[in-house]
């Protein structure tokens, strides 16, 4: 059943019909706005994004640009088994796959880039990931570049740990714990 | 003849036929892991047991033999409870490093687990039975002996199918770990089979590793063009990239396939593929070296030999027999004879080229001179221009390079190019473009195109098409079926 709503549009009375008067109001409401951002400019609203940003409120869940944690040793945690890539709806990753010489854990990627100005923030990539590797959290909000190459996120982009880090989880982490504490 | 019945089907068997395969033919499928059509039973993973009206216990089904009356459950609580229990035996020891193994997504455990499992597994990450991890054995495999189920069907297509047995289980119980025998090496032509039919992941190819997950892959049907045999295969691409060949299987010709089969897809991405034209040494551009070919075919009239090719489809030697007869030249040659039959008994031809059988079609309705009274004239000098696909140019070499006499030829790759040819013209090989091959069974192989060739690259009936414009012959071929015309009697 699709509901109809009926819309009782009023007819405009005479002050209304006789237009000049609205046009006063009209202008009155912008003059307003103009003579208070010029005398007093701290109450703006609007920000200088992306220049200028608003802290973000509090913990609250949300999915912002994309990270690739690290290892103890610096290498991502990635192993690029192209789940986030698979389970992307919009076909913004790129991931390409290469082997370590002698790391245990075999794989590692040596091209991720995520395309911005394609990413729908889902965070179905985060959902995918069995490796723990990939994350939201670095609240910052993404867009607001001049050129699309500065839309695209490479894995040097997207490398970085938070305070606190790394953490050990993961899948097939076990052999990446192990190679780790065999180098110690 | 036995009577059995499966899950209330009823169906007559030849005698000899295992429950499993008797339950194939009524379309009920019985879960495996060691069973394979084409190699031994062994009954070692337990997962197809079934239940058999009278029996004590559950049978595997791929090592019972189908009796008369005999009334088999593969639907009872009793199965599906057995066949929960022997995959988290054999998921026990295993690594679940499922995002670093190429396996996955076509992987038997993965599959198995979904359908009859999906029970949390009641054993801790330390406690698994380690082993040896990523080991390269032989120049197409690696060995993670840790994925491994034990199943032995890569001991058993060893023993049975290549007769090499290289490979054994080494150790008893809880120790048992697939390896190779002491002083051997896993280098026969078969190994990448190895890969196939390991369930798991446990043998995985070494060109293939980490190059593409399998669910990205697109499976386009192909025959192997390394020999006569003419195998059915799989091309597995993406992106216009191939990634792999894979047999398929049939019962005429091919359940395996070679590993130098599986190469052949690597000539078209190779690096020195052919994108320009070729005169002498310098590379130029397609147009300016159709004409120069053309040019000195003029030169040369009624003294220009065509010279067919084995490697080429049926068209394209069809268009090659329609050029010469639009050049009223009497010179050219469709007649390639090969020994055929399988040299080693398995699949490698005696007869290295695809389509030798292919060609004799043309040769029968067009004549023509044989090979060796091709090659006395080019080598007498009665032929001055001869125009030849490169390969069979090779089978010719010895008389032109007595004679000297011009050689223009046809190439997809920098590397097949004759030393000494005078002009080469690139052509799209048979994964970029159609074309009908002949095995040596007489087996019509159809292919169709599955990647896109390189930029300008046309294929080889359009290439000739355009050098007879040049020279003035007029063949007005549109596509490859037209040059099929090269095929009716005149």
């Amino acid at each position: 059943m699709i509901s109809v709503k009926k819309v009782n549009n009023r007819p405009l009375n005479f002050l209304e019909r006789i237009y000049l008067p609205e046009i006063v109001r009209g202008i009155a409401v912008t003059a307003r706005h103009f003579f208070t951002n010029l005398l007093r400019p701290g109450n703006i609203l609007t920000v200088r994004y992306p220049e200028q940003t608003i802290p973000l409120p509090g913990a609250a869940n949300q999915r912002t640009r994309h990270r690739l944690k690290l290892r103890a040793d610096g290498s991502p945690k990635c192993v690029a088994c192209f789940m986030c890539q698979t389970a992307c709806p919009a076909y913004c990753i790129h991931i390409e796959a290469a082997e370590y010489a002698e790391n245990s854990v075999e794989k590692y990627p040596a091209v991720f880039d995520i395309d911005l100005s394609r990413c729908v923030v889902c965070g179905m990539c985060v959902e995918a990931c069995p490796e723990d590797a990939i994350a939201m959290d670095t609240k910052e909000i993404p867009g607001g570049a001049l050129t699309r190459r500065d839309m695209l996120l490479t894995k040097e982009d997207l490398l970085r740990n938070l305070p606190g880090e790394p953490s050990l989880l993961g899948a097939s982490n076990r052999l990446a714990n192990e190679y780790l504490e065999g180098k110690k | 003849m036995p009577k059995i019945t499966i899950d209330g089907k009823t169906l007559e068997v030849a005698k000899g036929t295992s429950v499993l395969e008797a339950a194939q033919l009524l379309g009920v499928y019985i879960p495996r892991y060691c069973y394979h059509p084409k190699l031994s039973v062994s009954g070692n993973c337990r997962m197809c047991l079934v239940e058999v009206e009278k029996a004590p216990k559950l049978l595997t089904a791929c090592s019972t033999e189908a009796a008369d009356g005999m009334v088999v459950r593969t639907d009872s609580d009793k199965v599906k409870t057995a066949r929960r229990d022997v995959l988290e035996f054999l998921l026990i020891n295993h690594p679940l490093d499922c995002p670093i193994c190429d396996q996955a997504g076509e992987c038997g455990l993965q599959d198995y687990y979904m359908d009859y499992s999906r029970a949390k597994s009641r054993f801790a990450a330390e406690d698994k039975v380690r082993r040896q991890k990523r080991r390269v054995l032989g120049p197409h495999l690696v060995l993670d002996n840790e994925r491994c189920i034990l199943c032995t069907r890569c001991v058993r297509f060893c023993s049975e199918v290549t007769k090499t047995s290289e490979l054994d289980v080494m150790e008893r119980a809880d120790h048992s770990y697939i390896d190779l025998k002491e002083g051997r090496s896993l280098d026969n032509n078969y190994t990448l089979n190895i890969a196939d039919i390991c369930p798991v992941g446990a043998w995985t190819s070494r060109d293939f590793r980490f190059k593409s997950r399998v669910w990205f892959l697109k499976k386009a049907p192909v025959a192997c063009l390394g020999c006569a045999t003419g195998c059915l295969a799989e091309a597995h691409h993406n992106e216009n990239v191939i990634y792999r060949l894979l047999p398929r299987p049939n019962a005429e010709t091919n359940t395996w396939l070679c590993d130098r089969g599986r190469m052949t897809y690597k000539a078209v991405q190779a690096g020195d593929r052919l994108a320009k034209g070729v005169i002498k040494n310098g590379l130029i551009d397609l147009e300016p070296a159709l004409r120069e070919a053309a040019t000195r075919i003029d030169e040369a009239k009624a003294a220009v030999g065509v010279l067919g090719s084995p490697w080429l489809s049926v068209e394209d030697n069809a268009a090659l027999a329609l050029l010469a007869a639009g050049m009223k030249t009497a010179n050219f040659c469709f007649d390639f004879k090969f020994e055929t039959g399988i040299a080693d008994g398995i699949l490698v031809n005696k007869d290295p080229s695809p389509n030798a059988a292919g060609a004799a079609r043309v040769k029968a309705v067009r004549g023509g001179l044989e090979l060796q009274a091709f090659a006395a004239k080019v080598a007498s000098g009665e032929i001055k221009t001869v125009l030849a696909e490169a390969r069979a140019a090779g089978l010719i070499k010895d008389a032109l390079k007595t004679s000297g006499a011009r050689l223009i030829t046809f190439a997809t790759n920098k590397g097949d190019i004759p030393a000494g040819a005078y002009a080469t013209l690139p052509y799209a090989s048979y994964f970029e473009t159609a074309g009908t091959f002949v095995n040596y069974q007489g087996f019509e192989r159809r292919l169709e195109p599955v990647v896109a060739a390189p930029e300008g690259v046309k294929p080889f009936w359009a290439v000739v098409n355009k050098l007879g414009a040049y020279s003035g012959v007029l063949l007005r071929l549109d596509s490859a079926d037209d040059a099929m015309r090269g095929l009716e009697k005149k």
